[in-house]
């Protein structure tokens, strides 16, 4: 049951169906599994569960999809009943097949994340880099609909976060923070959501899926909550402590608090992702920390968000690409801190034509959580 | 991806009994002379890497090396700050950091070349381009060979620890079915009690399945949103426990239960008895059995290589492929009943020669 409207399902496929016209391409072959389903979801609104599925996108025709497992194939023609839906255990060899029956029909094959080898060295390899680059193009802007998905992701990261602080108490392990979580997301239809976390002192240097380690006083509690809504994710990032904040932690989350504003006020169409990252790293530059914003330490300063949970752009100095209106990132100085360990801070923005809509609402505080 | 609790209990799951998987395959590569198997794993396809050194990934991808001697060598495209992570929670030889996979596989075999250079690499066909590309287009592509038969055939059947773990998670799965309410009015109702039992009692993954209204549509579906339930409903549960999966599927009644589910439990078992390494079909025998009931599909799956659970024979095609006895897999059933459809799922046994399966809780 998938929770996206047949129109905007409509509209995603009007504008691939324009993009492919403008390349040329008559058929494009979609590639996902259940780690890599973004692209098959703007293509073909499909999402697979287990096992590799491929979708043969033709203009003007309902897409064909092959899948690995019947019970699969069986769920897919029901959530939609105009594909046409066909499964087998080779699933790439079946994919290769079809291919070569379509002849001499201009053919492309996406995205270069999820293709396998097998269809790889076919004739169709040099067409991987400019389909993946076409759908990647499609993706980055989202459409009113899919804005509309992403607004609803952040207002549930924002009630999830409630959740998560409220289950947050000394003593409880790490893993029962993340059911509970779990558990209201369920409750709002939610399938999806991309969580880690953290919990400790300095000794803390990132985040991780939860763990048995119980929650002891003092500890700063880390995480960042990623639900998905129709397929669209949006994320928000922030830290609590157990008791209340010692004056470091506060002047940690200070500086943190800086650069998450400086990295918000540099979202603006035509701005490079370079320079919301750069605004960033230059707050902890000043204070001081410039080197906990070097790979060794952190990852990226925010990335893109939409079908997946980790797009483009990755923010960070080098990364070139412009900010456009309804691009929609999340903005995180995540990084450790030596003197209280990893730290957590971030928001889900979209671009807008004067600067960059904030869409998570939890104030951003270091929150604390009552010892008892 | 993973959300739940992972974690490494040496109890659970012995450093030796893991050595052990690794020298099984480290066997099959001498007399294969292959000098190294690459084995990819990610969210989607980690189930041969986890069977060897207990590592799932919780997102992102690695490659496991795994050399005729020695510990295992994973390749992460991870941040190495999650290396001490990686560590706590599996066993290994060495974990390298590997942003570009690929690349980075390459240059390690350049580092240690592979004696012999026979290369062989799990599921090679389904190897994601971008980690495929740099090694198939280096010095060492033309000694790679597909290595999916030889990891496979050591794969199966389970040993008493896999055993242990697919209990726990069955019994995770159990336990979630009997927190269902009563009369619960919604889909999302249901799933939020099954999905909050099954992580507060250790799970690592649950990927729940629903046929919210039997009467009208037999189709397990991934439910994105939410839907009414109907007076008979249907759940499938994957659960993983340590990386170890299984599946059970339970018909749900509102009212009293339906007469005929009770003897569609027991051409269940009928059928799970009838199977075993020598007969992987349920033909011709079960489908004219005297209980209640049609077969309308069914499955059985297993664990061999990347994949949680993949096919090993269905009533939807031909051909089953061959699980030796002992082989612990999941077998799923749909009957057509008179009142309507039934679907059962059960983790199983597989019997050995002229024995019959059973069923593992």
């Amino acid at each position: 049951m998938s929770g996206i409207p047949g129109n905007a399902r409509a509209e995603r496929r009007a504008r691939l169906a324009r993009a492919m016209a403008d390349e040329g391409i008559d058929v494009l072959v979609v590639a996902g599994n259940p780690w890599r389903c973004d692209y098959l979801r703007f293509a073909a609104d499909i999402t697979p569960v287990e096992g590799h599925a491929f979708a043969f996108i033709e203009r003007g025709r309902p897409a064909r999809i092959i899948v690995e497992h019947p019970a699969e194939a069986r769920r897919l023609r029901a959530e939609q009943t105009d594909l046409d839906v066909r499964w087998s255990l080779s699933a790439i060899e079946e994919t290769e097949i079809a291919i070569r029956e379509l002849g001499k029909r201009r053919i492309a094959l996406a995205p270069l994340a999820a293709v396998p080898y097998r269809l790889a060295m076919g004739p169709l390899v040099a067409s991987i880099a400019p389909a993946t680059a076409l759908l990647d193009r499609l993706m980055l802007r989202k459409s009113p609909s899919e804005i509309e998905a992403f607004r609803r992701a952040a207002v549930l990261a924002d009630e999830g976060y409630a959740v998560f602080r409220q289950a947050a108490r000394v003593g409880r392990p790490e893993y029962v923070l993340v059911a509970e979580v779990e558990a209201f997301l369920r409750s709002r239809g939610c399938p999806e959501n991309f969580q880690i976390l953290g919990s400790g002192g300095r000794e803390v240097r990132g985040m991780h899926p939860p763990t048995e380690r119980r929650l002891a006083p003092g500890d700063l509690v880390t995480t960042e909550l990623t639900p998905c809504v129709d397929g669209y994710y949006a994320q928000l990032c922030r830290t609590l402590v157990l008791g209340e904040p010692s004056k470091t932690q506060e002047r940690a989350f200070a500086v943190y608090n800086e650069a998450l504003e400086a990295g918000i006020a540099a979202v603006r169409p035509g701005a490079k992702a370079r320079e919301v990252a750069r605004a960033q790293n230059e707050v902890f530059r000043d204070h001081g920390l410039g080197d906990y914003v070097t790979s060794e330490y952190t990852r990226v300063r925010g990335h893109g968000l939409g079908l997946y949970v980790d797009g483009r752009p990755a923010v960070l100095e080098d990364a070139d690409l412009n900010l456009e209106p309804d691009m929609t990132l999340v903005v995180h100085p995540n990084t450790y801190h030596p003197e209280v360990g990893y730290f957590v801070h971030g928001d889900s923005v979209r671009v807008i034509p004067d600067g960059c809509e904030v869409l998570t609402r939890t104030p951003r505080r270091l929150f604390s959580v009552p010892l008892v | 991806m993973r959300r739940g609790l992972i974690s490494w209990s040496r109890d659970e799951v012995p450093p030796l009994v893991l050595e052990g998987r690794v020298a099984r395959l480290q066997e099959r590569m001498r007399d294969a002379e292959l000098g190294v198997v690459l084995l990819y794993t990610s969210f989607a396809r980690p189930s041969a890497v986890a069977w060897l050194t207990h590592f799932v990934p919780y997102w992102n991808e690695a490659l496991l090396a795994v050399f005729p001697t020695g510990a295992p060598v994973l390749l992460a495209a991870f941040s190495k700050r999650v290396h001490d992570w990686i560590r706590s929670v599996s066993h290994l030889g060495e974990v390298r950091s590997a942003p570009d996979l690929g690349q980075a596989t390459v240059a390690f075999l350049k580092e240690r070349p592979p004696q012999p250079s026979r290369i062989g690499v799990l599921e090679l066909d389904a190897l994601p381009w971008p980690v495929a590309e740099p090694i198939m287009k280096s010095e060492y592509g033309r000694a790679v060979v597909d290595a999916t038969d030889l990891f496979a055939a050591i794969r199966q059947p389970a040993d008493e620890v896999e055993i242990r773990l697919a209990r726990r998670a069955a019994t995770i799965a159990v336990q979630a079915f009997k927190a269902i309410p009563t009369g619960p009015k919604r889909a999302s109702e249901l799933l939020s009690v099954l999905e909050r039992s099954a992580r507060l009692d250790g799970a690592e993954e649950v990927l729940p399945r629903l046929a919210p209204d039997l009467r009208a549509d037999a189709t397990l579906r991934r439910l994105d949103g939410d839907a009414l339930l109907g007076e008979r409903y249907a759940v499938e549960l994957s659960v993983a426990y340590k990386a170890t999966w299984v599946r059970i599927t339970r018909c749900v009644s509102t009212q009293a239960a339906p007469p005929s589910w009770r003897g569609a439990a027991d051409r269940f078992v009928e059928a799970v008895e009838h199977l075993s390494e020598a007969n992987l079909s349920l033909e011709p025998q079960v489908a004219g059995s005297a209980r209640p009931g049609k077969n309308a599909a069914w499955t059985l799956e297993t664990c061999r290589g990347g994949p949680p659970l993949s096919i090993v024979a269905t009533g939807e095609a031909p051909s089953p492929s061959e699980l030796p006895g002992g082989s612990l897999a999941c077998f799923s059933l749909q009957l057509d009943l008179d009142d309507g459809p039934w679907l059962g799922g059960e983790p199983i046994i597989l019997g050995s020669r002229g024995q019959p399966s059973r069923l593992l809780i």
